[in-house]
């Protein structure tokens, strides 16, 4: 039986039961849909988290921390110059910088302004994915570059409730102000710094923007400072903080974070923290799919339902099949098919509900929640979708629709195949 | 060797606790070019036989060799390939499909044959045109009177050029006139070489054909 002809034949059959096919059909609609909608749901989830856990920091950067509860613990375990060399020789490691912070506020005229200022290797900037909107990343002695955000952070302290305009930093100099105490008299003792902005990076809508970059040997001479002198010996001693970049893949963030990890270190990346999210997501999409395909095993019985009274009206015509000399496989493909068929309209229809259900989903939740977050003077969330259908999504339910559909006609499909002919020719 | 060769073949139902005997060691021969007519009350058996010699059934032990190849062996997919090649089924009621035109209907079992549409069609509408319905090709079948439904059902039973045409009281829902019209068709195919073999309990059919069988309990009682 040719391929075209058993189409022509199931669909004028299922065009003889319009309307029941439509009932059973119905029930598939509402599965698909429920599928569709559920994991739409988990998906959008899945992808707001995410975005907003990117927004913290780029994903393939493994923050690695000094005096973590490593197993070895002690000196051995300091971030120092022979631990850089270790990490760079790890594979799937791009590049390696310290990354310490330094306490201070700083000061534009009249305007003051607070940040958190980062030294960094004066070449890192790149590899740290810090890019700029105007002058350089490269950091020099006695120059910063800023966050995007940190001239909004500026305010007049004499009227610290006004809003005024950010001002523009770049090319400005900025006076970091310090402060040191005498360990023996406690007295405060002060110091100014005359810092140039020499770049503004992008915007990235996450903590960079909010940060001041500086050259590590600035970062170290003003502790030093801090410190009544004592230098804090970095390279030697151990830094704090080290940033690890590794190659863009989240398979390698995370392998080679766990053999950071194995050395006892304290390693901390978004990356694999996203990785254990997609994991849980996974579980969270399987479990809501699972509540939809529930409500299409029960459509599938209404398909078996619908197929096996089919049969029995057809039973002549499926006598007249066999007495024509129709394969017992053809008469089985037949009926399959036709379940098959409906399962199929039904998904289509079904993806189709569940798609405009979950952008309306979008369109009233969104509305609900900005403006619950408005009414109590909140920020905007960032969300910008409840629900997400994915493309495989559309394809697999259809998919499983008609799967449904075919395993639903196997039973039905065995009876017509099992029927007399002599005895169907002449059923009444 | 006859065309046809049933020997000492037996066909039982087991109904309930009772065993019904519907044939009993039958012997027939059929020769090529036959017009042959069995016939017999209700129960006699000549149904039934009919059915084994068209492959819709299987004896409970004898054989039937048809060409030499013995059907009462084959398989379900070994029937089917019977049943398409071999044979064509004229019934009582017509078994038209009534959501499909004449052609339709007549193409159908070619459809089962794999043939391309095309060639479906045009001897879908040959046959039909040779039965007189050249101008109803597209008509449904509650749009044709019973004489011209079964009309349609000769033309599908001859697509596949069988070897025997077999009907089952063909003529049974006819009236009279119509009767004799499908039956003045079948004759006239006989003499075209076509080998039928037709069960009636009607003695007008008898008159068209080349030998009758009588039929009874199972046996066969009789030949003129």
């Amino acid at each position: 039986m040719r391929f075209t002809d058993l189409m022509q034949l199931v669909i004028s059959n299922l065009r003889r039961m319009v309307g029941r096919v439509v009932f059973t059909a119905l029930g598939v609609v509402i599965g698909t849909g429920a599928i569709v909608i559920l994991i739409s749901l988990g998906a959008g989830l899945q992808s707001s988290l995410t975005s907003s856990l990117e927004s913290f920091g780029a994903i393939n950067q493994i923050t690695v921390f000094s005096g973590g509860g490593g197993p070895q613990g002690g000196s051995d375990q300091a971030l120092d110059a022979r631990a850089i060399r270790e990490f760079q020789s790890i594979p799937g490691v791009e590049a390696v910088t310290p990354r310490v912070s330094i306490g201070g506020t700083y000061q534009l005229n009249r305007l003051q302004g607070g940040a958190t200022t980062y030294g960094i290797a004066p070449l890192a900037a790149d590899d740290l994915g810090l890019a700029v909107e105007r002058g350089t990343n490269r950091l020099s002695r006695g120059t910063i570059v800023v966050g995007p955000k940190v001239a909004e952070q500026f305010f007049d302290p004499r009227r610290p409730q006004t809003e005024i305009e950010p001002p523009d930093l770049f090319g400005q100099t900025l006076l970091l102000q310090l402060s040191r105490f005498d360990p023996e008299t406690g007295a405060q003792e002060d110091r100014t710094v005359r810092l140039r902005v020499g770049g503004v990076l992008e915007e990235t809508g996450g903590e960079t923007d909010f940060n001041v970059y500086m050259a590590l040997d600035d970062v170290e001479e003003l502790t030093a400072w801090q410190q009544n002198g004592v230098s804090p010996r970095w390279e030697q001693e151990g830094y704090p903080t080290l940033i690890v970049i590794t190659q863009l893949d989240p398979a390698i963030v995370q392998s080679v974070e766990g053999q950071i990890a194995d050395q006892g270190y304290f390693a901390f990346s978004i990356g694999s923290s996203l990785q254990g999210l997609n994991t849980f997501f996974l579980i969270v999409q399987a479990a809501l799919g699972g509540i939809g395909a529930i409500a299409l095993l029960v459509a599938a019985i209404g398909i078996g339902n619908t197929m096996v009274m089919s049969v029995m009206e057809r039973t002549r015509e499926i006598g007249l099949m066999k007495a024509v000399g129709a394969h017992n496989r053809d008469v089985l493909t037949v009926f399959v098919v036709e379940a098959g068929i409906i399962g199929v309209l039904g998904g289509i229809v079904g993806v189709i509900a569940g798609w405009l259900l979950s952008l309306i989903i979008n369109v009233v939740a969104l509305a609900y929640i900005s403006a619950q977050t408005a009414a109590q003077g909140g920020a905007d969330p960032g969300i910008d979708r409840i629900a997400y259908t994915p493309l495989w999504l559309v394809f697999f339910a259809i998919g499983f629709a008609f799967l449904i559909g075919l395993i639903a006609g196997i039973f039905p499909a065995l009876r017509a195949v099992q029927l007399d002919p002599v005895r169907a020719l002449k059923y009444e | 060797m006859a065309f046809i060769e049933v020997t000492d073949i037996s066909r039982r139902f087991v109904m309930g606790d009772t065993v019904v005997k519907a044939l009993d060691g039958v012997d027939l021969q059929v020769e090529r070019g036959e017009f042959l007519c069995l016939m017999g009350p209700s129960g006699s058996g000549k149904s039934t036989l009919l059915n084994l010699l068209g492959g819709l059934d299987t004896p409970t032990s004898g054989l039937i060799r048809v060409g030499g190849d013995n059907i009462a062996e084959l398989d379900e997919n070994g029937l089917a390939d019977y049943r398409r090649k071999r044979v064509g089924f004229i019934f009582q009621s017509f078994n038209l499909l009534p959501t499909m035109t004449a052609l339709q209907n007549v193409e159908y079992p070619m459809i089962f044959a794999g043939l391309p549409p095309a060639e479906r069609q045009q001897r879908a509408a040959q046959l039909l045109t040779a039965v007189g319905l050249g101008d109803r090709l597209d008509h449904k079948p509650t749009e044709l009177s019973g004489g011209q439904q079964q009309r349609v059902a000769v033309a599908r039973s001859l697509v596949n050029q069988p070897d025997i045409l077999l009907g089952d009281e063909p003529t049974g829902n006819l009236d009279t006139k119509t009767g004799e019209e499908i039956l003045t068709m079948l004759t006239s195919l006989n003499q075209g070489g076509q080998t039928i073999i037709l069960v009636t309990h009607d003695p007008r059919v008898t008159k068209h054909a080349s030998r009758t069988v009588h039929m009874l309990d199972g046996h066969i009682v009789g030949e003129e």
